[in-house]
């Protein structure tokens, strides 16, 4: 079942379309590698999702009812002109209650999904522990019911949360380091650590391996994988690193130039004339 | 051997840390400081703890104000000797640095415009406790003010007025950053400063200053000048209670969940959105937070002074002189930026008025020595003055720790000692070696 549908996804930045209709489905419980060359639109696409960037057209689904994607689309398929006033005020109607479409960042991962980035984003001059509280406490305790003249220790569910979290990272021997001072692969496992904490159902990994030394790479690939069968989650990636992606990847998704050329499992893409010719320069795999 | 490479037998002791002094050698006093520190640590968690210091430093501060640094000006043939009312003023200026700090320290929004904040309740007070005919702007109507002189009621009145002004401003400030909010924020601040000069100047008496300020005795009771056993006057009673009462919420929103958020705010803004936060709401608090201390300092101001002029409570100069305080005493810790505003004020309202041997009263020239001391301070203390402070006790207490060792191991310290002398010599050594002429480029190796 689709945990999150993108109908006519579309960005264009004062003339150039970054991404064009891009319709892509993310099963639930299943690992999904969005791979591309360089400008294919990967991250503007997941920028457009988790609510950073305003798409120009289309719309974003997430964990919508059974039926009503379905609904959705024969409701789409006739034009616009010929539907009648009753389709038209149910279309607007699955539109405003099931579209994540337009909101904000803080929004998005309320409605549960994270992120983790590029480069890992964290808060370099809070401790370890500090930092994954923060997301524990938000996903706890919602965006604006804190109290601000009661103390953090009368919140004990955050403390379980973080050391949770801190462990399926391994990080939870270096819970007082300050952040800045962890090494690299441990910056980014700490952010991965601060998205779980956020209680996501769908994580968004931007280059999860970027810049990692072997060693650091091997165990974030397990990582991933102890994720998704641990704990459940959906997990969709951009990578660079072919021998990861078709590793643990469930599907892969194929960007170029804006628009998706091939969705299907590795050994689809794989086999894809269309994939070779675009992204592999058709060097056999 | 390079003169930068450290000789294998460098003594343990002699490290900067400090670590390694004690350790082994001495396991009893080594135990013994560690549970002390710890306790500290401990204590300094505890609100009680935190506050109950800070009463006993508030009762101190006079006589250390008045009486310490007055017997250290007749020493040295200078009156640098404090009095009654700047330590008011000093705390009065603790309140608003203390709350400007949650938005400067922690968040990390430099806000250009805090004198509004400060103003505005200044008037409110001030306007509330005269009896004076005002005519609002743009009508010929004219009004008489109630005359309500309760200081509880006047400081009420403009905390509430700062908090309902600090929150359109900051709802129209928040939504830019770094340069542009600090310039949004100035920008509303002048214009409340131009407003009070011209057009407002029916309410506030322009230019010529608002004098008719008439503050009753606390409760009905207590007159705030009159003279109190031990804590010098009422008025200072009175503040140093509010100060108090400050600290305590200023120490709460740190230790609360908020404090963290404010604190993760001022570190990465988009990570704050992406655990699910709404950054714009915590920062807009934060502003109106700092805004509500800022007016609850305003308030007092004009008990205090019993006259407000614009230029001294809304000109972006006052926002400025703010900023200042909580820099030169330290962001990012509760109690920091006090020492800020009271060197501020010190210089301000005692140094200004030393005469010293060829230039005379120093008199209007106290910006120009703050400006030094700031530099000065900024230079060899980054972190403000308490942070200074603080590496000083750590400088202190590791120095204090080696002599205690030394005493207890002569031996060892003696020859720790010609380790480091000999060491320091190679490295004088190698350094006269590198000038001309002695070997060094362009001399003979």
């Amino acid at each position: 079942m689709g945990l999150l549908e993108t109908r006519g996804l579309t960005k264009s930045f004062s003339g150039l379309t970054a991404v064009d209709a891009v319709d892509m489905t993310v099963e639930k419980g299943e690992t999904k590698a969005i791979i591309g060359p360089n400008g294919a639109g990967k991250s503007t696409t997941i920028n457009l999702i988790t609510g950073l960037l305003d798409p120009t057209a289309g719309e974003i689904y997430y964990d919508p009812p059974t039926g009503v994607l379905e609904e959705l689309a024969s409701l789409t398929q006739t034009d616009e002109s010929a539907r009648t006033e009753n389709q038209q005020s149910r279309l607007a109607t699955i539109r405003e209650t099931h579209s994540i479409t337009g909101l904000e960042p803080h929004e998005v991962v309320q409605e549960g999904i994270s992120k983790s980035f590029q480069t890992a984003s964290i808060f370099p001059g809070m401790s370890a522990r500090e930092n994954v509280e923060m997301a524990a406490m938000a996903a706890a305790h919602g965006s604006f019911s804190l109290n601000f003249l009661k103390r953090r220790d009368a919140f004990p569910d955050i403390g379980a949360t973080t050391e949770e979290m801190l462990r399926a990272v391994e990080l939870e021997d270096d819970a007082a380091t300050e952040a800045a001072s962890l090494p690299y692969g441990d910056k980014r496992r700490l952010e991965i650590a601060i998205a779980l904490a956020s209680g996501p159902d769908l994580l968004f990994m931007d280059e999860p391996t970027a810049g990692m030394s072997p060693e650091e790479t091997q165990s974030t690939v397990t990582l991933i994988e102890r994720l998704q069968s641990e704990l459940g989650l959906t997990i969709v990636l951009v990578e660079h690193d072919m021998e990861i992606i078709f590793n643990i990847a469930d599907s892969i998704a194929v960007l170029n130039r804006g628009a998706v050329i091939a969705d299907g499992s590795p050994e689809q893409v794989q086999n894809d004339t269309d994939v070779q010719k675009a992204y592999l320069g058709g060097v056999e795999l | 051997m390079s003169d930068d490479e450290r000789p294998q037998d460098e003594p343990e002791s002699l490290r900067t840390d400090g670590a390694g002094v004690g350790g082994e050698a001495s396991p009893g006093p080594a135990g013994a400081q560690e549970s002390l520190t710890l306790l500290l640590r401990d204590l300094r968690n505890h609100e009680f703890a935190v506050i109950g210091a800070a009463a006993l430093a508030l009762v101190v501060f006079p006589y250390l104000l008045i009486d310490g640094l007055g017997a250290l000006g007749s020493l040295i043939g200078f009156r640098i000797g404090g009095y009654e009312g700047l330590a008011s003023l000093v705390l009065i200026y603790g309140i608003i640095v203390v709350g400007f700090n949650l938005l400067l320290g922690y968040t990390e929004l430099l806000s250009f415009g805090h004198a509004a904040f400060f103003g505005a309740a200044a008037y409110t007070a001030g306007l509330l406790s005269s009896t004076a005919e005002i005519s609002p702007p743009f009508t010929e109507a004219s009004m008489t003010m109630p005359g309500i002189g309760s200081p509880l009621v006047m400081l009420t009145a403009g905390t509430l007025v700062a908090v309902l002004l600090a929150w359109p401003i900051g709802i129209l400030s928040i939504r830019r950053s770094g340069v542009y909010f600090a310039v949004l924020t100035l920008t509303f601040g002048q214009m409340l400063y131009f407003f009070a000069l011209g057009p407002g100047a029916g309410i506030t008496n322009g230019d010529n200053g608002f004098a008719d300020v008439n503050v009753e005795p606390l409760l009905g009771v207590f007159d705030l000048g009159a003279e109190l056993p031990v804590v010098t006057t009422v008025e200072y009673l009175f503040v140093g209670v509010l100060f108090l009462l400050a600290l305590t919420v200023a120490n709460r929103i740190i230790n609360s969940p908020y404090g963290l958020i404010l604190k993760a705010l001022g570190e990465n803004e988009q990570r704050v959105a992406f655990v699910g936060l709404n950054v714009f709401r915590y920062k807009l608090m934060a502003f109106i937070i700092s805004g509500a201390f800022a007016g609850l300092g305003g308030a007092l101001f004009i008990m205090h002074e019993q006259y407000i002029h614009p230029t001294t409570a809304l000109y972006w100069i006052q926002s400025g002189d703010f900023v200042i305080m909580t820099v030169l005493g330290g962001t990012g810790s509760l109690i920091a930026p006090v020492f800020g505003a009271f060197m501020f004020e010190y210089v301000s309202n005692v140094i200004s008025g030393v005469t010293l041997p060829v230039i005379g009263r120093i008199g209007s020239l106290w910006r120009l020595i703050l400006g030094a001391v700031f530099v000065i301070i900024i230079w060899n203390a980054p972190r403000g003055i308490y942070g200074g402070l603080v590496d000083l006790k750590r400088a202190l207490l590791v120095g204090l720790r080696r002599l205690v060792w030394a005493s207890q191991h002569p031996q060892k310290a003696s020859e720790a000692l010609r380790g480091w002398a000999a060491l320091r010599g190679r490295r004088v050594l190698a350094i006269a070696d590198r000038l001309p002429g002695r070997g060094g480029p362009g001399g003979e190796r």
